[in-house]
């Protein structure tokens, strides 16, 4: 199942930047060539000599929405300079600022690295002494999607690594932690209270086998909203589940059940982050987060215990030869 | 009134549980005469061999999710999936948050925001949002750094499991807001 979404996702995003591009070349969204009509005001006179000029953009809103299609409600105003090249008049505006869609994506892909909008002036017809109208031609801009689907695996790669190597000290602290529960007989003892609820779920561990204390606390951590901690202890019990798996590349029934129940994490306390994001207002979504998460709990572990009995799961179990060897 | 009783209460105890954790483990194993030290580093040396066998599996994930994230996909599943979405009782600005809820947890946490930002704090959407992103977990995240950390790479029912999982979760999250405040 992984594999095809994994194939799927990058199938479809392929699918949907060639959709998005060939779309954007069909429409002309940016109108690679084309000239936008500018208003612009110079601080002090018009000098046809300098070579630089601080000026203020002015982009008519009709203008602009009869150009690109897209609609603005106000007048566009940005500050930029005129400068004077070899290859003629260019006008650099619109630096850090925020601008609307069509601009904004010419923008990224022109000028990333001093993000501002550019082009070549023509059609330069002064008005007073202080005040022109012109217009600019911006670089061609084509196959954004495809170009932003690249560059985001690209960014990805390097996330996933600061990731995991972030979870280093945090992954050790807890394992040390563990590594004393585990030989003073904490987690033995644990495991010998929760070992009546938790034992039917997860039938492969061995009676009195540490990996059911340690499922006890990652559970706990997770609904205690504990997410740093519930991730190490995670890992902890799954590396006890594989030190019971024949088959070292497989998942066991119960690592999906452990899987599937962190996924559906009960929440008592809310994740810190959603705390963040929603201050007090959390208080009166608690009730309906319990009552979702204990609901979709019960249906992730009916669903991992169905799903294992399907035939290819079962055939695929890293435990089926002793379960025959059982049932003989 | 009762919920924000409880709520204190609990949010005193989740303080008090990692520190309970770090200090009571070390002294009950010197209570049980385990040398704890010595037992601390070599637990603890694990963790850097965790974090890199993780690598692989998280950049498998991560990067695959980036790509569809970044290729559109949002816009235009949003629009093929609308008409359906009227049939099930869902309203379509909470769609973008079903699809990315198990791919990317900062992008749903970044969907929240805009939804705040948006419809504001006591709008029924918002409190939608919210409580699905507080009922889920970014499902292939998880699958990637559980299983990673302890090389399995055959993960049989894992995806469907969690997967029905956080549709049910999203779903309800749906109907219950709706129920409780609609």
């Amino acid at each position: 199942m992984l594999n095809y979404i994994w194939a799927g996702l990058i199938a479809f995003s392929l699918l949907f930047a060639a959709i998005y591009d060939t779309r954007d070349l069909l429409n002309d969204t940016y109108r690679n060539g084309a000239n936008l009509p500018l208003q612009l005001e110079f601080k002090g006179e018009y000098d046809s000599r300098a070579r630089r000029q601080t000026v203020t953009v002015l982009i008519d809103k009709d203008q602009y929405t009869s150009f690109y299609e897209s609609r603005i409600t106000e007048d566009l105003q940005f500050e930029g300079v005129l400068v004077r090249t070899e290859d003629g008049v260019q006008i650099r505006f619109a630096k850090d600022t925020q601008i609307p869609k069509p601009l904004g994506v010419i923008r990224e892909m022109t000028s990333a690295r001093d993000n501002d909008l550019r082009g070549p002036v023509s059609n330069f017809r002064l008005s007073s002494d202080s005040t022109a109208a012109a217009t600019v031609a911006f670089s061609t801009v084509r196959f954004v999607k495809m170009q932003a689907i690249a560059d985001a695996a690209l960014s990805m790669a390097e996330i996933a690594v600061s990731l995991a190597l972030g979870l280093i000290g945090v992954i050790a602290l807890f394992m040390g932690l563990l590594q004393i529960a585990e030989k003073s007989g904490l987690i033995h003892s644990l495991v010998r209270v929760t070992q009546p609820l938790l034992k039917p779920l997860f039938p492969d561990i061995p009676k009195d086998h540490p990996a059911l204390g340690m499922i006890v606390l990652n559970l706990s951590a997770n609904m205690l909203g504990l997410g740093n901690a519930a991730t190490p202890l995670g890992i902890k019990a799954m590396e006890e589940l594989q030190k019971l798996s024949p088959e070292k590349e497989t998942a066991t029934n119960s690592m999906v059940m452990l899987l599937a129940m962190n996924t559906a994490s009960v929440q008592v306390v809310p994740p810190v982050l959603l705390v963040a994001l929603m201050g007090l207002q959390i208080n009166q979504l608690m009730f309906a987060i319990i009552l979702v998460t204990s609901i979709s709990l019960i249906v992730a572990v009916i669903s991992a215990k169905l799903l294992g009995k399907m035939k290819r799961y079962r055939d695929t179990d890293p435990n089926r030869n002793e379960k025959l060897a059982e049932g003989a | 009134m009762i919920m924000e009783s409880v709520r204190t209460v609990m949010d005193i105890l989740s303080v008090f549980v990692l520190p309970a954790l770090l200090v009571g483990f070390p002294l009950y194993g010197l209570y049980k005469k385990v040398p704890v030290y010595e037992e601390f580093v070599e637990g603890a040396k694990g963790g850097f061999k965790v974090a890199v066998m993780i690598i692989p599996y998280l950049v498998a994930i991560l990067f695959a999710i980036g790509m569809f994230r970044a290729s559109g996909a949002m816009e235009f599943m949003t629009e093929g999936i609308r008409p359906l979405l009227g049939l099930i009782g869902v309203p379509p600005e909470v769609l973008p948050m079903m699809i990315f809820r198990p791919l990317s947890g900062s992008g749903s946490a970044g969907l929240v925001l805009d939804m705040i930002q948006q419809y504001g704090e006591d709008s029924i959407l918002v409190k939608m949002a919210a409580t699905m992103f507080g009922s889920t977990e970014t499902t292939f995240y998880v699958i990637a750094v559980y299983f990673g950390a302890v090389n399995v790479k055959r993960t049989r029912h894992a995806v469907p499991a969690g997967l029905i999982a956080d549709l049910t979760a999203l779903l309800l999250s749906v109907y219950i807001v709706t129920w409780l405040f609609g």
